[in-house]
C-alpha cells in the first residue's frame, strides 16, 4: 500500500532524514551565531582601532586633562570636559524624564481604562519612532530660538506649573503630620489650620522668589545643555514608560487586591506596594533610558552647542557643552583622509568607552531582570 | 494621617499621573505640529511668477505661453521701480556732498534688495549662481525681503544688551527720484510678483538646484529608500533564521544564554558606534567599497536593526498557538517541515510588523551612515553605483542643510519639507505595523 510505504521508513531513509535534520540544525546554529557574534566583532574592531591611541599616549591625559585641541601642533587629546558634557546632558535628561516616565507608566498600568491605554500605546510608539535627526532639527529650529528669546519666562512658567501644586500639597501634608495629637477637637483643628497657613505662606514666598530668579535669567545661546537634555529626556521617555509599565503589570493582581483589602487608597497601593514590587523592573527601565540618552548623537550634536568645556558652576545647564557622541560624529567627518591619524584613533577610544558603558548597563539591567524573575518564581 | 489628607493625596497622585501622560501627548503634538505644519509649506505654498519661471527654466514644467504672458505683465508693473532706480542713479552726483554721502550706501542696499526681491534688472548680464537668476519664488519670503528694503536694521545698545531696531528708509529719500519706489513696493506687490497658490508635488522627486535653493529632495529620498531596503535585505534573512533557532531549536543552556545576551547587547550599542564599526570593519578592513558606499551603509544599518528583527520575529513565532504545531506533528510532518509550512506562515504578519518597524528605524538613522554612506551632494544614477558610490539621504541632508549650509535661513522651507517627509515616512511605517498587529491580535482572539 502506498500510505504505509510513506509512513514506515526504510533504515536508509531514516538515516538520511536524520542527517538532513542535523545539517539543518547546524546551519541554523551557524547563522544565529554569526548574528549574535556581531556584537563581539564590534567590540573587537572598535578596540583594535582604539588601541594605538592608548598605547601611544596612555590613559591619564585622555581621562583627566581638559585640553581638547586635536588640531594643534602637537595635538592635545584631553577628553575630561567631553566626558563631563556627556555625563551632564545624560544626567539632566534622566532627571527630567524619570519622574514623568514613572508617573505615566503608573497611570497607564493602573489608572486609565483599557481603551484609553490602547490609544496611548501608539502615541508612545510614535514618540519613540521619530528619527533623532528630526528631534535635533526641532531642537535647533523651534526650541533653541524659543529659549534664547524668552528663556527666563519659559523656565519661570514651568516652575510655577510644577511647583505650585507640589508645594501646596506638601504644606497640607506637613501641617497634618506636625499637628500635635493630644488636643481637643477644636484646638486640633485650629492648630492644623494655622500650621497649614504658615507653611503655605512660606512656600508661596519660596515659589515667588525662585520664580523671579528664573524669570530674570538671560539665556545667552539657545543651543546649550538644557535644550539637548530636554529633547533627550523626551526621547528616553518612551523606553522608560513602556519598560516600567511592563514591570508594573507583572507585579500582579493579587498584590493590589491585598492592599486594597487592607483599606489602602489607590495612591498608597501603588506607591507602597506595587512600586516596590516592580522596583527592579523600573530600575532597568531607567538604565535603558540612560543608555538611550548617552548613545544619542544627532540631538546633542545639533543642540548642545559643541563647546568642549565644563560649565561653571558644573550644574549650569544654560551653557553649551560637548558630548562623546557629538565629538565622534563631528570630528570623523573627513574620515577618508583621517584614517590612521591620532585624531582618528582617539575617536575610536571614545567609541570604546561608550561601548563599554552600554555593555555594563545592559548586563546590569539583564542581571536585575533575571534575578527578579527568579524571585517572582519563588526561588 | 487624616482620611481627608489621604484622599487628597490620592487625588493628587492620580492628577500627577494623568498630567505626566498628558505631557507626553502634548510633547508629541508640540514636536509634530511645527514639523508637519511648516513642512507642508514645501509642497503647498503661495508661489510667485518667479517660481513658475524657474520651474520652466530648470525643470521644463508649466504652461510656457501663460507664464510668458504673466512675466511680461509683471515686467510692465516693475517698470516704474527700475525707472526710479535709474533716475536716482542719475540724480545722485548732483546732490550736495553730505547728502550724497549719507544716501549712497542706503541706495546700494535698496538696489541690492530689489535685485533679491525681483531678480536681476532687465539688461543686466545673467548671474552665475542660479539662486540669483530669479527673484523671490515664495510669497512669505517676499514679505521678509520687502521689509529688508523698506527698513534699515540697526542695533540699539543703550540698554546694555543689544536690541534690534528697524529704521524706515523712506524719509531719507523724501524729495528724491527714488521716493516713488517705496509706496510701490507696499501697494503693488501683487502686480510685481503675481502670487498664486501653488501645489508642488515635484518636491518629492525633483533634484535640487543650486544647493537646495530650488527644486526638491528626490536624490535624498531615493538614497534613504536604497539604504533602508538594503539594510532589510541583509537583516531579515539572518533575523528570521536566528528567531527560528531561538524559538524552535535551541535548548536551554549556557550557549543559548550567551547568544541571547549577545543579541540583547547588540540592541544597546549606541548608533554612532555602529558607524565607527562600519568604517573600521566594512570599509577599512573588508574593503567592501573604496570609500563610503550605499553597500557599506546598508551593511551597517542591517546590524543596527538586526536585534529588532530577531526580537519581533521571536515574539511572532512564540505567539503561534501550540495546537498548530501539534497538529502538524500529528500529521507526520517533521520539525523542519512544520517550521516552514505551518509556523512561519502563521507568524508572518507578526514578523512583518518587526520588518516594517525596522525599516522605519533604518530610514531615520543618521549617525551610522555619516561615515559609511552619506554625502551632502550627489545623485545615484544607476543601480551598479550602489556598490561603490555614497548617496545623499534624507536624515543626513536634513542635518547638513540646517547646520552646515551656507544660507541656513534662506532654505528653511526645504529643511521643514525634508523633516516632514522623513517623519511622515517613519510614522506611516510605524502605523502600518500597529495596524498589522491589531489585526493579528483580533485574529488570534478568534
Amino acid at each position: 500500500m502506498r500510505t504505509s510505504e510513506h509512513i514506515i521508513l526504510s533504515a536508509g531513509e531514516k538515516a538520511r532524514r536524520k542527517a538532513f535534520g542535523l545539517l539543518g540544525r547546524a546551519f541554523l546554529f551557524t547563522v544565529t551565531s554569526v548574528a549574535a557574534m556581531a556584537v563581539l566583532a564590534i567590540l573587537f574592531f572598535i578596540a583594535r582601532d582604539a588601541w594605538p591611541f592608548f598605547s601611544d599616549r596612555g590613559v591619564g591625559d585622555f581621562f583627566f586633562s581638559k585640553a581638547w585641541y586635536p588640531a594643534h601642533q602637537p595635538p592635545q587629546f584631553g577628553a575630561a570636559a567631553i566626558f563631563a558634557g556627556s555625563l551632564l546632558v545624560t544626567g539632566a535628561a534622566v532627571v527630567l524624564a524619570v519622574p514623568p516616565g514613572v508617573f505615566a507608566a503608573l497611570c497607564m498600568s493602573d489608572i486609565l481604562p483599557f481603551n484609553v491605554r490602547q490609544v496611548l500605546k501608539p502615541v508612545i510608539e510614535m514618540l519613540a519612532a521619530i528619527p533623532s535627526v528630526a528631534y535635533g532639527f526641532f531642537a535647533l529650529v523651534v526650541l533653541a530660538p524659543l529659549l534664547q528669546e524668552s528663556g527666563g519666562r519659559v523656565l519661570a512658567a514651568a516652575w510655577w506649573v510644577l511647583a505650585l501644586p507640589a508645594l501646596f500639597l506638601a504644606s497640607v501634608v506637613a501641617a497634618d503630620l506636625l499637628t500635635p495629637g493630644r488636643l481637643s477637637h477644636a484646638a486640633h483643628r485650629l492648630a492644623r489650620t494655622l500650621l497649614t497657613l504658615c507653611f503655605l505662606s512660606l512656600s508661596l514666598a519660596l515659589l515667588a522668589h525662585v520664580g523671579r530668579v528664573l524669570g530674570g535669567l538671560q539665556v545667552a545661546s539657545g543651543v546649550n545643555a538644557l535644550t539637548a537634555s530636554v529633547i533627550l529626556g523626551v526621547m528616553a521617555l518612551p523606553t522608560i514608560v513602556s519598560v516600567s509599565e511592563d514591570a508594573l503589570q507583572a507585579a500582579g493582581r493579587e498584590l493590589r487586591e491585598g492592599s486594597y483589602a487592607l483599606g489602602a487608597t489607590r495612591a498608597e497601593t501603588l506607591v507602597k506596594v506595587v512600586f516596590p514590587a516592580a522596583l527592579s523592573g523600573v530600575f532597568s527601565a531607567v538604565l535603558l533610558g540612560v543608555m538611550r540618552a548617552l548613545g544619542e548623537t544627532m540631538v546633542v550634536w545639533m543642540a548642545s552647542g559643541n563647546a568642549a568645556q565644563i560649565p561653571k558652576p558644573w550644574y549650569n545647564l544654560l551653557q553649551p557643552v560637548r558630548t562623546l557622541t557629538a565629538t565622534i560624529a563631528g570630528d570623523m567627518g573627513e574620515a577618508d583622509q583621517m584614517t590612521g591619524s591620532a585624531h582618528y584613533h582617539v575617536l575610536f577610544a571614545m567609541g570604546l568607552c561608550l561601548l563599554l558603558f552600554s555593555f555594563t548597563c545592559n548586563l546590569a539591567g539583564e542581571w536585575i531582570v533575571t534575578r527578579q524573575r527568579k524571585r517572582l518564581r519563588g526561588g | 494621617m487624616r482620611m481627608t489628607t489621604r484622599k487628597l493625596l490620592d487625588r493628587a497622585f492620580t492628577a500627577a499621573a494623568c498630567f505626566a501622560v498628558g505631557l507626553m501627548v502634548l510633547f508629541l503634538l508640540f514636536v509634530l505640529g511645527p514639523i508637519f505644519g511648516k513642512g507642508a509649506g514645501a509642497y503647498v505654498f503661495t508661489g510667485t511668477v518667479e517660481h513658475r519661471r524657474m520651474m520652466i527654466d530648470q525643470f521644463g514644467r508649466g504652461d510656457e505661453a501663460r507664464v510668458a504672458a504673466e512675466w511680461a505683465g509683471a515686467q510692465q508693473a516693475r517698470r516704474p521701480i527700475y525707472d526710479a532706480l535709474a533716475a536716482f542713479e542719475k540724480e545722485l552726483p548732483q546732490l550736495p556732498a553730505a547728502k550724497r554721502k549719507a544716501l549712497k550706501p542706503a541706495f546700494k542696499a535698496v538696489r541690492e534688495g530689489v535685485a533679491v526681491l525681483l531678480g536681476p534688472e532687465p539688461g543686466e548680464p545673467l548671474p552665475a549662481l542660479t539662486r540669483k537668476m530669479y527673484g523671490q519664488t515664495r510669497w512669505e519670503k517676499v514679505q521678509a525681503k520687502v521689509t529688508d528694503i523698506l527698513f534699515e536694521e540697526t542695533w540699539d545698545y543703550s540698554e546694555g544688551a543689544g536690541k534690534k531696531v528697524l529704521v524706515p528708509r523712506q524719509p531719507m529719500f523724501e524729495g528724491t527720484a527714488l521716493a516713488p519706489l517705496f509706496p510701490l513696493l507696499q501697494t503693488d506687490l501683487t502686480a510685481l510678483l503675481r502670487p498664486r497658490l501653488t501645489f508642488y508635488p515635484g518636491f518629492l522627486t525633483d533634484v535640487s538646484v543650486d544647493a537646495h535653493f530650488f527644486g526638491g529632495i528626490g536624490p535624498e529620498l531615493l538614497g534613504t529608500i536604497y539604504l533602508a531596503l538594503g539594510a532589510l535585505l541583509l537583516a531579515v534573512p539572518f533575523g528570521i533564521i536566528a528567531a527560528v533557532y531561538f524559538q524552535e531549536y535551541a535548548k536551554e543552556g549556557a550557549v543559548l544564554t550567551f547568544l541571547r545576551t549577545c543579541v540583547n547587547t547588540l540592541a544597546g550599542v549606541p548608533s554612532v558606534v555602529f558607524g565607527l564599526f562600519g568604517l573600521a570593519f566594512f570599509i577599512n578592513t573588508m574593503h567592501v567599497s573604496p570609500g563610503k558606499s550605499v553597500l557599506a551603509g546598508a551593511l551597517t544599518l542591517a546590524l543596527l536593526v538586526l536585534p529588532t528583527v530577531i526580537r519581533s520575529s521571536e515574539e511572532a513565532i512564540a505567539a503561534v498557538p501550540r495546537s498548530y504545531k501539534e497538529g502538524a506533528m500529528a500529521l507526520g510532518a517533521g520539525q523542519w517541515h512544520t517550521v516552514l509550512t505551518v509556523i512561519l506562515p502563521a507568524a508572518l504578519p507578526g514578523i512583518l510588523t518587526g520588518i516594517v518597524i525596522s525599516m522605519g528605524r533604518a530610514a531615520g538613522e543618521t549617525a551610522p551612515i555619516i561615515f559609511t554612506a552619506a554625502v551632502s551632494v550627489g545623485k545615484l544614477v544607476n543601480p551598479a553605483e550602489l556598490l561603490t558610490q555614497p548617496t545623499p539621504a534624507l536624515s543626513w541632508n536634513l542635518y547638513n542643510l540646517c547646520t552646515e549650509h551656507e544660507a541656513v535661513d534662506e532654505i528653511r522651507h526645504v529643511q521643514y519639507g525634508m523633516a516632514a517627509t522623513l517623519v511622515l515616512i517613519v510614522l506611516v511605517l510605524n502605523l502600518t505595523a500597529i495596524l498589522i498587529r491589531a489585526r493579528v491580535a483580533r485574529r488570534l482572539k478568534g
